[in-house]
């Protein structure tokens, strides 16, 4: 059922976002790429895909304002949001909370989890449709 | 610049190779035909800006432009016959030229594909589009999908330069300032949302009935704004406007109480406010409706003013006759659903106050809280050989304010009654608690010393980091119901309390789940291992006797 499911991956890293891109493309996910949060949010509008990997700590708009955009926009909203990043205390989660993300993954990323996660948010957004 | 290219005949590389060169651009050339188009798709894993294709030698040019337009690379292809253009065009690719293209043309298609690529990821157009969505937000409100202010205003003008005077109802909604504490900023969502539908109904009942009631709109946080017209030769627009006002009060208020009890309704003001415009051409219009919305803004706030004197002397009523009650709220093992202990909570005899909330915050502003404060001990350590039993233990909560209070802070504790402090433990929101820091540890040490232990109420709800809950030395954690409500659903909140799991268990502090409401919720906090837990689940609090008003 994930085959078909589009992914965003957004990175400034370009080596992080094609790690993960081959990754998931090796699941059968359809990956596109941006590399900060303004064209992020440009390719959201374009394509709405069903979630969205988001890095954290990105020049100019941060991950967390991102975020934050995507889940106050009423079209975009119903977007799962997984932040990436390498901070995974309380105060970080607690920040993703109240941005309104989804889930998280803690860097250096372990696919089997960044798998899991993507899987468990699919699987509840289809829920929720 | 990078241009990853596919192998072709040494003219047109040629060209390419020249162009290269003036745009300052490298080029790699990856060798094989077109069954290895895999090979070129790994080549685009190096980040280049443009794939350049002998049209000849690739297959699926759909999957090569998915591929580069996920990436965000430009895509040229050159052709040899008028079947390839056809394919390359229906094949989507950013641009095409005639394989014996010259140089100048090259770059210049080359440059243009780039173009084309670039226009959705310019940050121009980016910053065009996140600022649009930005924008959208603020013209209509999202729980209502009314018009904000600066929409409606020109409807106002409207309104006041065709029919001489426009009357502007003004709708203060005031909220507890602790109802997000509380209930956690999603609760409120779904109450302002309500408060909208309740709003939107009763502006299309009042639009079918009369055609006068024109527009409303959501300005600020919660409130809302009502434009009618008046008609200036009926003696009773006063009376009407009253009736207006009271109506849609009425009408909100009970939508509230219905769907979410009355307990959340009671933390809730509706004071409504109106004032008359009447057309003045020296006066600019805009200006004359703004002033026209802070009249009647402060109308509703002198309601407002007038609403809080009447109940701080119903809170000295309360006092005097000693008119409060207790609430038993049961905590249980998580595993085996035994009650560990009971949270007492006091509410209010009289209607008006019977919120905690509500009543503690009346106490607050008329200086009354260490007096409610003492009552509200007594009450509950009273009925603790009553309503427990000995093994279990009693949470009361504790005001900051009340550490300065004289008879609380040297623990006199003849004055408030307690024979085992070790059955006491003393709850201490988060936020007070980590704001006030030293003065905090200093009195926790001395309180301990007499064998009462320590709760940290309320833990997640606000910024405060787990070093700073742990400097307190809590016996226990009461995590904030906003983590708990839907966790079973949400993987951030099942993040956040498996993290403070693993912290309080290497600090051998005890974990309570508040506010758990839902079957779901409690196989939730089960598996993540919270020790305690406390909610509407499995039992109703114990309301206790003492309830002089009721009877």
């Amino acid at each position: 059922m994930a085959s078909d499911a589009t992914i965003l991956v957004v990175d400034d890293n370009r080596d992080n976002a094609e790690i993960l891109r081959s990754f998931l493309e090796s699941r059968g996910y359809k990956v596109i790429q941006a590399f900060d949060g303004e064209s992020a949010l440009a390719r959201m509008e374009e394509v709405h895909p069903d979630l969205v990997l988001l890095d954290v700590m990105m020049p100019g708009m941060d991950g967390w304002q991102v975020c934050r955009t995507i889940k106050q926009h009423r079209d975009l909203a119903e977007t799962r949001v997984v932040m990436v990043t390498a901070k995974g205390g309380w105060e970080d989660k607690h920040e993703g909370m109240r941005a309104g993300a989804d889930d998280y993954v803690v860097k250096p990323i372990d696919l089997k989890e960044v798998e899991k996660k993507v899987e468990r948010n699919l699987a509840a957004g289809g829920d929720a449709e | 610049m990078r241009i990853v290219a596919t192998e072709a005949d040494s003219d047109l590389l040629d060209v390419l190779q020249a162009a290269a060169g003036d745009l300052d651009a490298e080029v790699v050339i990856v060798p094989g035909t077109a069954e290895k188009d895999g090979k070129l798709i790994r080549a685009l894993r190096n980040h280049p800006q443009v794939v350049f294709i002998d049209a000849s030698k690739i297959d699926d040019f759909e999957t090569l432009r998915a591929e580069t337009h996920a990436r965000g690379i430009a895509l040229v292809a050159a052709c040899h016959t008028p079947e390839e253009q056809t394919a390359v065009v229906n094949g989507n690719v950013d641009e095409w030229l005639d394989a014996g293209a010259s140089v100048e043309e090259m770059k210049a298609r080359i440059e243009c594909a780039l173009k084309r690529v670039h226009r959705a990821e310019s940050p121009e157009v980016s910053a065009q589009v996140v600022e649009h969505l930005q924008y959208e937000e603020l013209l209509y409100d999202r729980f209502t999908g009314f018009p904000t202010l600066p929409v409606m205003l020109e409807r106002g003008r409207e309104i006041l330069e065709h029919t001489g005077s426009l009357t502007i109802l003004y709708i203060e909604f005031v909220r507890y300032s602790k109802l997000e504490e509380i209930y956690g900023w999603q609760r409120l969502d779904e109450v302002l949302q309500t408060t909208a539908r309740a709003v939107r109904e009763f502006y299309n009942d009042q639009e079918g009935a009369r055609e006068n009631v024109l527009m409303v709109s959501h300005t600020g946080d919660d409130d809302f704004i009502f434009f009618t017209e008046v008609d200036d030769s009926d003696p009773h627009v006063e009376e009407r406007i009253n009736t207006l006002a009271r109506g849609m009060e009425n009408s909100i208020r009970e939508r509230l109480e219905k769907e979410h009890g009355e307990d959340v309704a009671g933390l809730f003001g509706i004071y409504i406010g109106a004032t008359t415009l009447y057309r003045n051409p020296k006066v600019r219009t805009e200006r004359m409706i703004y002033r026209g919305i802070r009249e009647a803004q402060h109308v509703a706030r002198s309601v407002e003013q007038r609403e809080r004197t009447r109940k701080v002397s119903e809170l000295k009523e309360l006092l005097r006759d000693e008119d409060v009650f207790i609430e038993y709220h049961p905590i249980v093992v998580t595993e085996t659903k035994e009650v560990y202990g009971y949270e007492a909570l006091a509410r209010g005899g009289p209607r008006g106050l019977r919120s905690p909330e509500v009543m503690f915050g009346v106490a607050e502003e008329a200086n009354l809280i260490w007096e409610l404060s003492r009552l509200c001990r007594k009450r509950a350590i009273e009925g603790i050989d009553e309503n427990l039993d000995p093994n279990q233990l009693l949470f009361l909560n504790i005001d900051p304010h009340d550490f300065r209070d004289p008879t609380f802070r040297y623990m006199d504790v003849e004055e408030i009654g307690v024979d085992n402090p070790e059955r006491i433990v003393l709850e201490i929101t988060e936020r007070t608690a980590i704001t006030d820091y030293p003065v905090f540890q200093k009195y926790l040490k001395e309180f301990r010393a007499h064998g009462f232990r320590f709760a940290v109420d309320d833990a997640g709800s606000g910024y405060a980091g787990l070093g700073s809950i742990a400097n307190l030395e809590p016996d226990f954690i009461k995590l904030d119901i906003s983590l708990i409500s839907n966790i079973d659903t949400n993987f951030m909140k099942q993040n956040l309390v498996e993290t403070m799991m693993s912290f309080a268990n290497d600090q051998g502090i005890q974990v309570i789940a508040e506010g758990v409401e839902r079957e779901e919720e409690y196989q939730a906090v089960k598996e993540l291992g919270v020790h305690l837990t406390q909610g509407f689940l499995f039992h109703k609090p114990k309301y206790v006797g003492k309830i002089t008003t009721e009877a």
